[in-house]
């Protein structure tokens, strides 16, 4: 989208009047919240949880760990536009592309190999929104730890067990789109 | 003097060359977009993107007659009171209009397509499209086809151009391809048996200003906005093609050409295509040796340049004689420090030049204005486009910069023999040629005739294998310096890729047997130092060398060159090839 396209709504700051511009009642606001919340813990309403214990669920955009999602076939999505690899700030993306195997008819390129750094990552979540055709998105995976940095950088085969396991508890985020 | 009028601009052409309203408009900055006219081809103006509005102008009343229709510009030719609006209202959506046109069919699959990001579509559809597709039938779908072993053809994306039909008709005048069809069910293909396996083939992916025909050597396995490219020289033959080298990753994923009109024009032959291979081969040396106790044994390099250093000096105050052996692979600048070094040492010494690949017979494309040519040639310039026999780059400049240090040239014919004579006590061999210089008796011939051999390689070869110090030398990509072509043309190559693990560029080889100090050298400085030395190379003064070379000893070659300031001087590139910023 360029600059100048007409469909590009600027929007302005809404103008304070004379009393907001004292900036009392934003203060008496803020002040209402703390004071909700004081009330709500001696009412016994706890704002904590007992983790580990108790799992935590994060809301539903929490950008945790990738997953490689795959199609109905069972095959990889990915067709290793490098997308995701260009968007990245970190650089912690990196794909070796291939031509897809005979008889994958609906594309002609996949991931021979498709590696993430998870520790190199920011969690930025750009290489979810760069993907033309959905094929990685992050999970709602938080507790992400390992032993060793070579167990935490993550290959294809592990990214798409990570789609194995969250399939089912979080669907795709974005839809299924058509592929190439 | 031509005076021309572009968008109410006055413009005038010095040399009033026949040119068409592209290049005019090109040259004072203005942007036509089009995609079927290539300045090697002769002009059929089927794409229509490049259409404007073009007039007249009386030049006595001032009185401008515009032409009712579009027409277009690369069919134009930019003569005198020529009037252009490049960019009124009724252009500007004329290229809406041709775009929506061209990408009726396209499909939407710029993120697994190799051209994407130096694509004529994804550029002028940027600037001139637009965003909605209204067609609402079936698209045409054509699968994807070979039209030779290196070469795919994906029929569904082409714009039916005609650009790679007339370079195999205009250029290479083989005729392989062609259109089959006609109107929607138009085609670009090959008759059964006949594919397109001309020696110059690869350029027709260069010229294709879409997706359609690309090349299977690089297919899938980069995306180019990743590449960098590295303005270089092919060392291929002797004709010393203008290349650019494309690395990512530390190693080199393609050769593309680049313009010259005094030795290539706008191709590169196959060969030269797939030379990129040399750059990345997991053979190559890897550290260098010297031999210990009848065994090579990897050495650092202090270690081994030290050894060179020792031994040399040696065998030169026991009044022993040293040959060495210039490669005609090396640059002109690593021929110099080579030479200087040699003969610093004892001004006995003898240099000799290295074995001179040769294999075939030269080859020569004669483009020609009457020859299998399709529609308008007014605005061709032919020029030749030879594959030499030579295969080697620098014979011309290591001939010269021996003969200043020497007075004459010694073939390795006589050198070789006068080793085997045992005329010498030692040796300093150089090759880096992609295949073994030496063959087996060869080097058995030369080790017998030393005491002690000095081996620089790229790879390790029979005549390394019985050195006393191998020192490991650098590709072309590896290493910047000039080399002069078969027309005695001084061109200046890049490095592309760093040096590989353990290995140092020649240059900084010879410059540490030489002792310049510690500070790493820059093929500048020693280019303007032979320059100022050796009165041939005087076109490079300075260390400066024009954009395409310059001719050694100041005769110009007897090409077809253009003239000083001309369109045809100035720098070619597809508006869409390249970074776009």
């Amino acid at each position: 989208m360029r600059l100048d396209d007409p469909c590009i709504k600027k929007l302005e700051p809404p103008k304070l009047n004379v009393f907001e511009r004292t900036y009392l009642p934003q203060i008496i606001d803020g002040l209402a919240v703390t004071g909700r919340h004081i009330l709500g813990v001696l009412r016994g309403e706890s704002i904590t949880i007992e983790y580990p214990e108790q799992p935590h669920r994060p809301s539903p955009n929490y950008r945790g760990v990738h997953r490689l999602n795959k199609d109905e076939e069972g095959r990889v999505k990915c067709v290793a536009c490098m997308l995701c690899a260009t968007a990245c700030p970190v650089h912690c993306i990196d794909i070796i592309g291939a031509t897809a195997p005979e008889g994958w008819s609906d594309r002609e390129k996949y991931p021979a190999s498709f590696v993430i750094d998870e520790l190199r990552c920011i969690f930025c979540g750009m290489c979810e929104e760069a993907c033309p055709v959905d094929a990685v998105e992050l999970t709602s995976f938080y507790d992400l730890t390992g032993l060793s940095r070579e167990e935490m950088i993550f290959d294809k085969t592990k990214l798409l067990s990570v789609y194995d396991l969250t399939k089912d508890s979080e669907p795709s985020r974005m839809g299924n789109l058509t592929t190439f | 003097m031509t005076t021309i009028y572009i968008d109410g601009d006055e413009f005038t052409l010095e040399n009033g060359e026949h040119i068409n309203a592209i290049q005019a408009a090109a040259r004072f900055g203005i942007e036509i977009p089009y995609y079927c006219w290539h300045p090697a081809l002769s002009v059929v103006a089927n794409c229509r993107m490049c259409e404007v509005e073009v007039g007249s102008r009386d030049p006595k009343t001032g009185e401008i007659r515009m032409l009712p229709k579009l027409v277009p510009a690369c069919q134009t030719p930019a003569k005198d009171q020529t009037v252009l609006i490049t960019k009124s209202p009724k252009v500007l959506e004329h290229r809406r209009m041709i775009m929506e046109l061209l990408l009726l069919n396209h499909p939407l699959d710029c993120p697994v397509c190799d051209q994407a990001g130096e694509c004529g579509l994804q550029d002028f559809s940027y600037d001139h499209g637009r965003a909605e597709h209204r067609f609402v039938e079936t698209r045409n779908v054509n699968p994807r086809k070979d039209v030779s072993d290196r070469i795919q053809l994906n029929a569904d994306r082409c714009i039916m151009c005609t650009r790679c039909v007339r370079f195999t008709r205009e250029i290479t005048r083989t005729g392989e391809l062609q259109v089959m069809r006609r109107g929607e069910h138009a085609e670009i293909g090959v008759f059964p048996e006949y594919e397109l396996d001309n020696p110059l083939a690869g350029n027709v992916v260069d010229i294709c200003p879409v997706g359609a025909l690309l090349d299977k050597d690089f297919l899938h396995k980069q995306r180019v906005w990743f590449l960098s490219k590295h303005d270089s020289i092919c060392t291929g033959c002797s004709t010393g093609c203008n290349i650019t080298v494309e690395e990512n990753k530390g190693a080199a994923w393609r050769h593309k050409p680049r313009y010259n009109p005094h030795v290539n024009d706008y191709w590169i032959c196959d060969e030269g295509r797939y030379g990129y291979k040399v750059a990345n081969d997991p053979e190559l040396l890897d550290a260098t040796y010297v031999l210990e106790d009848g065994d090579h044994r990897a050495t650092p390099i202090d270690q081994a340049i030290a050894a060179v250093s020792r031994n040399l000096a040696l065998i030169a105050r026991e009044g022993g004689k040293i040959a060495a052996i210039v490669s005609p692979f090396l640059t002109v600048e690593e021929a110099y420090l080579l030479c200087k070094y040699i003969k610093a040492i004892s001004p006995s010494s003898v240099l000799a030049i290295g074995p001179i690949p040769r294999s075939g017979e030269d080859a020569t494309w004669l483009p020609d204005k009457s020859q299998g040519r399709t529609g308008d040639v007014s605005f061709v310039v032919c020029r030749p486009f030879t594959i030499r026999a030579e295969k080697c780059p620098n014979r011309r400049g290591v001939e010269e910069v021996v003969r200043h240090f020497q007075g004459e040239v010694i073939d390795y014919a006589s050198i070789g023999a006068r080793i085997g004579g045992g005329e010498f006590q030692a040796a300093y061999v150089t090759s880096n040629a992609p295949e073994p210089a030496f063959d087996e008796s060869a080097a058995t011939t030369i080790r017998r005739g030393v005491s002690f051999l000095v081996v620089q390689d790229t790879r390790i070869t029979p005549l390394a294998n019985q050195a006393d110090v191998v020192l490991a030398g650098g590709t072309y990509a590896e290493k910047a310096g000039c080399y002069v072509n078969h027309d005695g043309r001084l061109q200046f190559a890049e490095a592309a890729l760093p040096p590989r693990e353990g290995v140092l560029p020649d240059l900084d080889v010879f410059s540490i047997l030489l002792e310049r100090g510690a500070a790493p050298i820059r093929s500048f400085d020693v280019l303007a130092e032979l320059a100022a030395e050796i009165e041939v190379f005087a076109v490079a003064a300075g260390g400066r060398i024009a954009e395409f070379g310059g001719t050694i000893g100041g005769v110009e070659s007897n090409r077809s060159a253009p003239k000083n300031g001309s369109v045809y001087e100035q720098v070619y590139q597809d508006p869409w090839a390249g970074v776009r910023r």
